[in-house]
């Protein structure tokens, strides 16, 4: 059951990221791109991470999404001119990048057993992924780097307010 | 137990390729912009899958980083969008080689 | 007074360049006046502080006369240490009181001289402060490289000041001239200072200091002296103008008179002799060099005369007289008789300052006329300058009683019978002598008697000089009447004080000469001292002959230009070809021209052209061109837009993981 789960919700994010970048429409991209993070969320759950599935749903699906939903409406973008993306598909450029992926995946694949040490064993599967965990690492060992990180945040916020604000 | 890392790991490579694939060859802003979620949406997968490889908390505090700064990089990123669009017109950033002196 | 205050001297000039230099325009404003002040009074303590000095060392017994103040060092490398001293000795001594008392009358001149001139009355005596500096740096200095400091300094100013009207374009060109002039003389003057540090170095002498050097002159071998000093004449005949390096002398004219008076006449010009009476030891040791000295000398004197008698122009006459009157006095060295020469020095500097402050009495007279032929009757209507000027006249001739006679007789006895001398050169120097006189009072007679040629409006602006100018002339008048008599030689019942007084600076270089007297291939003849005394009576009858030459000459210039004043022309056209030589100075310019100058011009043409701007420039705007097109092969790379600069970062990306994945 666990393979199925993988290819289907896998094949899901696949098929979503593809129409991200292959539909002429904008606001289709961005929609597609909500259908990407929800099958991500469900690997995640998959990988017993369950805070961490909850967090990229409200925080990509939820917050990022819609602000760039909401980014493509200010804009009203609706000039197509993208005719050119399909051409250079076809074209040599395209081929050569292709190839170019084929060989990250195949490096991508070629890393995994180096990476993967230690077996993802049954013992601590039940407590993996729940919030104590990873409040325990955030607030005592991390907490330095979790604090800069509200601070960029911050930072973030009064940026984008003090870019997009009328003279 | 093989939980099937190999295969997380290849979906996190492909999809890696094709957010890669769009910040490339996209014209559109915010279908580049969306291209780097997904991107960013793939390391995220490989860390949750490593972190658990090796049972340690580090890499889900990774992914919670990466979401900050993906959300740090929205904010930013589609202020300067909508900057470049009220100054210009358009946001086709092939119109656009500021870089170039 | 003390001899360690000889370092006052050089420093009231220099002061004086200072503050005329830096703060000259402010003071000119405010009180032109003052600069006179300053510049003057700068010289004129020199000048006190030189005489007291002087008479310091006159008290001092013979033996005794020298002391080496060492002020500070200047150059100290490993064994090798210049220091900035200043030597006092009789000779030293002796030029400095020349130099700093006619320095400072002709700055009192220049007052008046220069006091209506539309240049910059500060600038002007900054050039003329520095000259002192330079002069006094260059007589008192202790060693070779500070004279040379000092020698480079006389030539600048020479440069400054007779360009000093710098937007004549003449003007430019003859201080161009000079200074080009006297940059081929001190080129050989500074190969010379070398040759002798480098040979006295691989003796273990690494020292310039005129003591150390003379003491150990004994350690180089003949040839190297002679080439040294041939080294040195060739820098002296260019500062002191002579044979061949004199042509930039008469076209240094075009500098203020007061200028030609200081620099180009008394004090200057002489350096070359200072310089080898200096050096009496090293000369010594080389007939050969004596010689040259010595025929180089003579021959000066007589192709300057002869060019002199057809000039027009009345500073020209006077600056062949002048270039006349050094080659007497290198003709005087080089039979070594150095206290002759140098007496001849400190006479001519009186009397030709006269000359030169005179005719410049007369040019401001005139209006800045400065041909002769437009002058005539001015002794009537400025009657110091003329009385004046013809005292100066008949000390150039040699007149008996007059200044001149009794140095220029010092020289030519010495040359009719010293160790050295040959009847040859004594003839020359005679038949100069007879030239001399002819030209002089062809001088005098063409300005200040006869009808005055001038135009109506100049006649009427005909003066006297202001008193400025007059006083010195007067000063200077009766030094060339008396100033001889310091020098009277022994056959005419003198002391000949000069020649004792710089006795402990020669006796060095007379011993040698006496060694040498007698060696190889030399023309001369060794009279020892005591046959010398019984010849009085030769001299006496010398003298008589010289005289009779000297009148002679006036006579004949009696006759050509105050008698039968058409005889000068007939004479010209009867001889064209021989009179247009002289009138264009034997050609001697041109021949420069042809020999030295147009060749350099073309090499140098051809160094621009070919190998300037084809090889040089050519090496740097082909440098220039290839990175050039470097970097238009490479601006592609950098299109500014994103995307392509994302797919170099991937391609990057994959290549350091493939290095990581597979290499390592």
């Amino acid at each position: 059951m666990g393979l199925l789960a993988i290819i289907i919700c896998g094949g899901a994010a696949l098929a979503c990221a593809l129409l991200v970048i292959l539909s002429r429409n904008t606001v289709h991209s961005a929609l597609w791109m909500v259908g990407n993070c929800l099958a991500l969320a469900v690997l995640f759950l998959l990988l017993n991470s369950q805070f961490i599935a909850i967090l990229q749903v409200i925080v990509y699906a939820g917050a990022i999404m819609m602000f760039i939903i909401y980014a493509i409406m200010m804009l009203n973008l609706r000039e197509a001119g993208e005719d050119e993306f399909r051409k250079s598909l076809l074209s040599g450029r395209f081929i050569v990048l292709f190839l170019f992926m084929i060989c990250l995946l195949a490096l991508g694949l070629g890393l995994s057993p180096m990476a993967l040490k230690g077996e993802m064993g049954p013992h601590s599967l039940a407590k993996f992924g729940e919030v104590n965990l990873i409040a325990n690492y955030i607030f005592v060992q991390g907490i330095a780097a979790f604090e800069l990180v509200s601070v960029m945040l911050t930072a973030a916020v009064v940026g984008a307010v003090f870019l997009a604000r009328r003279d | 137990m093989n939980d099937y890392q190999s295969v997380y790991l290849a979906l996190s490579v492909i999809l890696f390729s094709i957010g890669a694939l769009g910040v490339i060859l996209r014209k559109d802003a915010i279908v580049v912009f969306l291209c780097i979620e997904i991107m960013l949406g793939a390391v995220n997968l490989a860390f949750v899958v490593f972190s658990r490889a090796n049972q340690s908390a580090e890499g889900l505090f990774m992914v919670m980083c990466i979401m900050a700064v993906a959300g740090a990089e929205a904010a930013i990123g589609l202020a300067i969008f909508v900057l470049l669009y009220r100054k210009t017109g358009t946001i086709n950033i092939d119109k656009f080689n500021l870089l170039k002196w | 007074m003390k001899f360690d205050l000889v370092w006052l001297i050089p420093i009231f000039p220099l002061a004086g360049v200072l503050i005329n230099g830096l703060l000259g325009r402010r003071i000119e404003q405010k009180n032109k006046s003052l600069v006179h002040w300053i510049a003057c009074g700068a010289v004129g303590l020199s000048f006190v502080v030189t005489l007291g000095l002087f008479f310091k060392l006159l008290g001092l017994p013979a033996d005794k006369r020298l002391y080496d103040f060492a002020w500070f060092p200047w150059i100290s490398s490993g064994v090798f240490h210049v220091g900035v001293g200043y030597q006092i000795d009789p000779l030293s001594m002796f030029m400095c009181m020349f130099v700093t008392g006619v320095g400072f009358l002709i700055h009192v001149y220049s007052i008046g001289y220069m006091w209506h001139d539309e240049g910059s009355y500060s600038r002007y005596f900054t050039y003329l402060n520095l000259f002192m500096f330079s002069m006094i740096t260059l007589v008192l200095a202790d060693n070779f490289l500070l004279m040379f400091l000092g020698w480079e300094g006389v030539g600048l100013c020479s440069y400054l000041l007779i360009s000093y009207w710098f937007s004549d374009l003449a003007n430019a060109v003859a201080g161009k001239k000079a200074f080009v002039t006297n940059r081929v003389g001190d080129f050989f003057f500074a190969v010379g200072i070398l040759l002798l540090l480098v040979h006295l170095g691989a003796h273990g002498i690494w020292s310039l200091n005129f003591s150390v050097v003379f003491a150990h002159a004994n350690l180089l071998s003949p040839h190297l002296v002679t080439i040294i000093c041939l080294l040195f004449f060739l820098g002296c005949t260019a500062k002191s103008a002579q044979i061949p390096l004199y042509i930039w002398l008469p076209d240094a004219m075009a500098g203020p008179t007061p200028v030609s008076a200081l620099i180009h006449a008394a004090t200057m010009v002489t350096a070359g002799v200072y310089f080898i009476a200096r050096c009496n030891v090293l000369y010594s040791m080389s007939p050969f060099a004596m010689e040259v000295v010595a025929t180089v000398g003579a021959l000066s004197a007589l192709l300057a005369a002869s060019i002199a008698v057809t000039q027009n122009d009345i500073k020209k006459v006077l600056a062949y007289s002048t270039v006349s009157q050094l080659g007497y006095m290198f003709l005087g060295l080089g039979v070594g008789a150095f206290a002759a020469g140098l007496f001849h020095v400190l006479t001519h500097a009186f009397f030709k300052a006269l000359l030169f402050m005179g005719a410049g009495c007369v040019i401001h007279g005139m209006g800045g006329e400065q041909d002769m032929r437009n002058m005539g009757g001015l002794r009537k209507r400025m009657p110091v300058t003329f009385y004046t000027m013809m005292i100066a006249t008949l000390a150039v001739i040699g007149f008996p009683g007059f200044a001149g006679f009794f140095s220029k007789d010092g020289i030519l006895w010495e040359t009719f019978s010293g160790a050295h001398g040959s009847y040859i050169l004594w003839l020359i120097a005679v038949l100069t002598a007879a030239m001399t006189a002819f030209y002089m009072f062809r001088l005098i007679f063409m300005t200040f008697f006869n009808e005055c040629r001038a135009s109506e409006e100049v006649q009427k602006h005909i003066h006297e000089a202001p008193k400025t100018m007059t006083v010195p002339l007067m000063v200077l008048a009766a030094l060339s009447i008396f100033g001889g008599y310091i020098g009277v030689p022994e056959s005419l019942g003198g002391s000949n004080l000069v020649e004792r007084f710089l006795r402990p600076v020669f006796g060095l270089g007379k011993d040698k000469l006496l060694q040498s007297a007698g060696g190889p291939g030399l023309i001369h003849r060794a009279v020892s001292e005591t046959a010398a005394h019984q010849s009085f009576s030769t001299e006496i009858q010398l003298m008589f002959l010289t005289a009779m030459m000297v009148l002679a000459g006036i006579f004949a210039a009696y006759m050509l230009y105050m008698k039968k004043r058409s005889v000068p022309e007939t004479l010209a056209a009867n001889n064209p070809s021989f009179y247009r030589l002289l009138l264009n100075k034997w050609y001697v310019d041109e021949l420069y021209e042809k020999v030295f100058i147009n060749p350099l011009r073309s090499i140098s043409f051809f160094l621009w052209k070919g190998i300037d701007v084809v090889v040089i420039d050519g090496m740097v705007n082909s440098t220039a061109a290839f990175f050039m097109k470097c970097g238009s092969a490479w601006k592609a790379s950098q299109s500014g837009y994103v995307q392509r600069y994302a797919v170099s970062f991937l391609v990057g990306v994959f290549v350091l993981i493939a290095y990581y994945m597979y290499v390592r």
